[in-house]
């Protein structure tokens, strides 16, 4: 049975990167409603009583 | 009058210690179980334990006061 | 008389035993031992143990097709994906994302942790496996058994007993497989780093969060739909606090009964026939070298990570990217008390290791969009 290593690399890489970029993705999104709730929540409050933000995400692979 | 604090949430499992007791730095006073784990908590202080907050089998939060060292 | 009796024998599955069938009985009397006596994962171990005793009696036909009774519960249940997904909602009902909205690098390092899946992969094909049976291995790495089972049963459903209960062994072993790993790729200094109380989570964060989540992964890559729509509504019902009865349902009923027929029929794969091969030693092997290889890509993500942040995580919690939930994560804080006894990683480790749970299921329909 003949390995097609063309398809193996093809797999290995878009996995890897898939998986980097969708997760990513979610933390940006997770980072943005988050910060976008505390605001709102903290509209009521007066916005000095936000809890603070995140340290900024780190430059990731491309 | 330092106080020790749950570093997490979790159920009080075994209290070490008792009022009057006297303690050093590091010593374990309390045992937490979370996530079905005992995490022993130590002391920040030295001295004299002078109020025990909580109880066996209380659920404490992430910074609630454990212990009371003078 | 006499041929009543000579029927009775010859029907009697008995004679129709081949020494592979005993080798199996053994295999099953063991994992029951494993179960019942030493308390091994009693919960999955005990149905799996007795489902492999069962398939290997002939003659009673339990898995044939469209007759079989454990057949039935095969069929309905795994090959038309019915149980994973089930468990997926009761695991949802019970995960605490709060540690992952409160840091979501952490995500990263879930991320992380499944490039370890891909080394695998890699791996099984050079073992001589086909691109699907290396993927159904490979993902025995990602820590989680019904994502396992989910992608074996579409891709090698040949494979289906020895990924599974690899996966389930190793998950249980985890205290012993990761903390070598840990203490080789990391110095002291960093095992000691003390991580900053996490910031608090509101309701309505928790509450959006497995919206997004679910929206974000089934538009981005659908064939994670059945299961991250099933671990996100499970999650929903926990956060959203209107659905008490139907949360712990989902948490409790439905776990335990769904855990019966799957652990029942993913036994009643293991036929002397299927799984006495040396394939089956290979799977095992790699399965332990999955598990290796995604807690050190884990921990070296975490590592990479710092050298971009000015609050630096403690790489430790990076093992907790392997997502068995919660060992790892209880590992990752036992091995960082030990480092430095103020230390206490338990809920930064969860971060990750539920980020890990969803990170798998991502990985798994990265493969299923490949190679299904």
């Amino acid at each position: 049975m003949e390995t097609d290593w063309s398809k193996v690399f093809e797999v290995f890489g878009s996995g890897i990167v898939g998986v980097f970029l969708v997760m990513f993705l979610l933390q940006v999104l997770t980072q943005f409603s988050t910060r976008v709730i505390d605001v709102v929540e903290n509209l009521g409050n007066g916005k000095g009583s936000a809890p603070g933000a995140d340290t900024p995400a780190p430059a990731t692979k491309d | 009058m330092p106080e020790l604090l749950a570093p997490i949430a979790g159920n009080v499992w075994k209290i070490l210690v008792a009022v009057g007791d006297k303690v050093e730095l590091d010593d374990e006073l309390i045992i937490l179980e979370a996530l079905k784990m005992e995490t022993p908590i130590y002391s920040d202080d030295s001295g004299t334990v002078s109020e025990i907050r909580v109880k066996e089998g209380d659920s404490v939060q992430d910074g609630d006061v454990l212990v009371i060292i003078d | 008389m006499f041929d009543i009796l000579k029927d009775l024998i010859y029907s009697s599955g008995a004679v129709s035993l081949t020494g592979g069938n005993l080798v199996m009985w053994l295999v099953s009397f063991v994992l029951l031992y494993l179960a019942i006596k030493k308390q091994y994962e009693p919960l999955l171990l005990l149905p799996i143990a007795f489902g492999i005793l069962v398939v290997n009696l002939p003659l009673t036909f339990l898995m044939e097709p469209e007759h079989g009774l454990i057949w039935f519960f095969y069929h309905y249940g795994i090959e038309q994906d019915i149980i994973p997904p089930l468990i997926f909602l009761g695991l949802g009902a019970m995960i605490d994302f709060g540690p992952l909205i409160a840091n979501p690098k952490t995500l990263l390092l879930g991320a992380g942790a499944q490039a370890g899946l891909y080394v695998t992969f890699f791996a099984a094909v050079l073992f001589g496996f086909d691109l699907q049976e290396a993927a159904s291995i490979a993902i025995i790495g990602g820590a989680d058994g019904p994502t396992t089972i989910y992608l074996t049963s579409k891709l090698a459903p040949h494979l289906l007993g020895a990924t599974a209960v690899s996966a389930y062994a190793y998950m249980a072993l985890v205290p012993i497989i990761q903390p070598p790993m840990m203490k080789l790729l990391t110095t002291d200094h960093e095992r000691k780093i003390v991580m900053s109380k996490l910031r608090p989570v509101s309701k309505l964060q928790r509450i959006c969060f497995p919206i997004i989540t679910a929206m974000t992964i089934m538009l981005v890559v659908p064939p994670a739909a059945p299961l991250i729509s099933m671990l996100m509504l499970g999650n929903l019902f926990k956060e959203s606090g209107v659905v008490e009865r139907l949360s712990k349902a989902a948490s409790n009923e439905l776990m335990n009964i769904v855990t019966i027929f799957l652990g029942l029929s993913v036994g009643a794969t293991m036929t002397a026939g299927t799984f006495l091969s040396p394939k089956v030693l290979f799977i095992f092997f790699l399965g332990l070298f999955a598990f290796v290889v995604s807690t050190a890509a884990g921990l070296i993500m975490a590592k990479i990570m710092n050298l971009f942040l000015k609050d630096k995580i403690n790489p430790l919690i990076g093992a907790a990217g392997v997502s068995a939930v919660p060992m790892a994560a209880r590992c990752v804080h036992k091995v960082g008390s030990e480092a430095n006894r103020r230390n206490y990683l338990l809920m930064h480790a969860m971060g990750p290791n539920v980020a890990g749970v969803i990170g798998t299921v991502v990985a798994a329909a990265i493969l299923l969009k490949n190679l299904g």
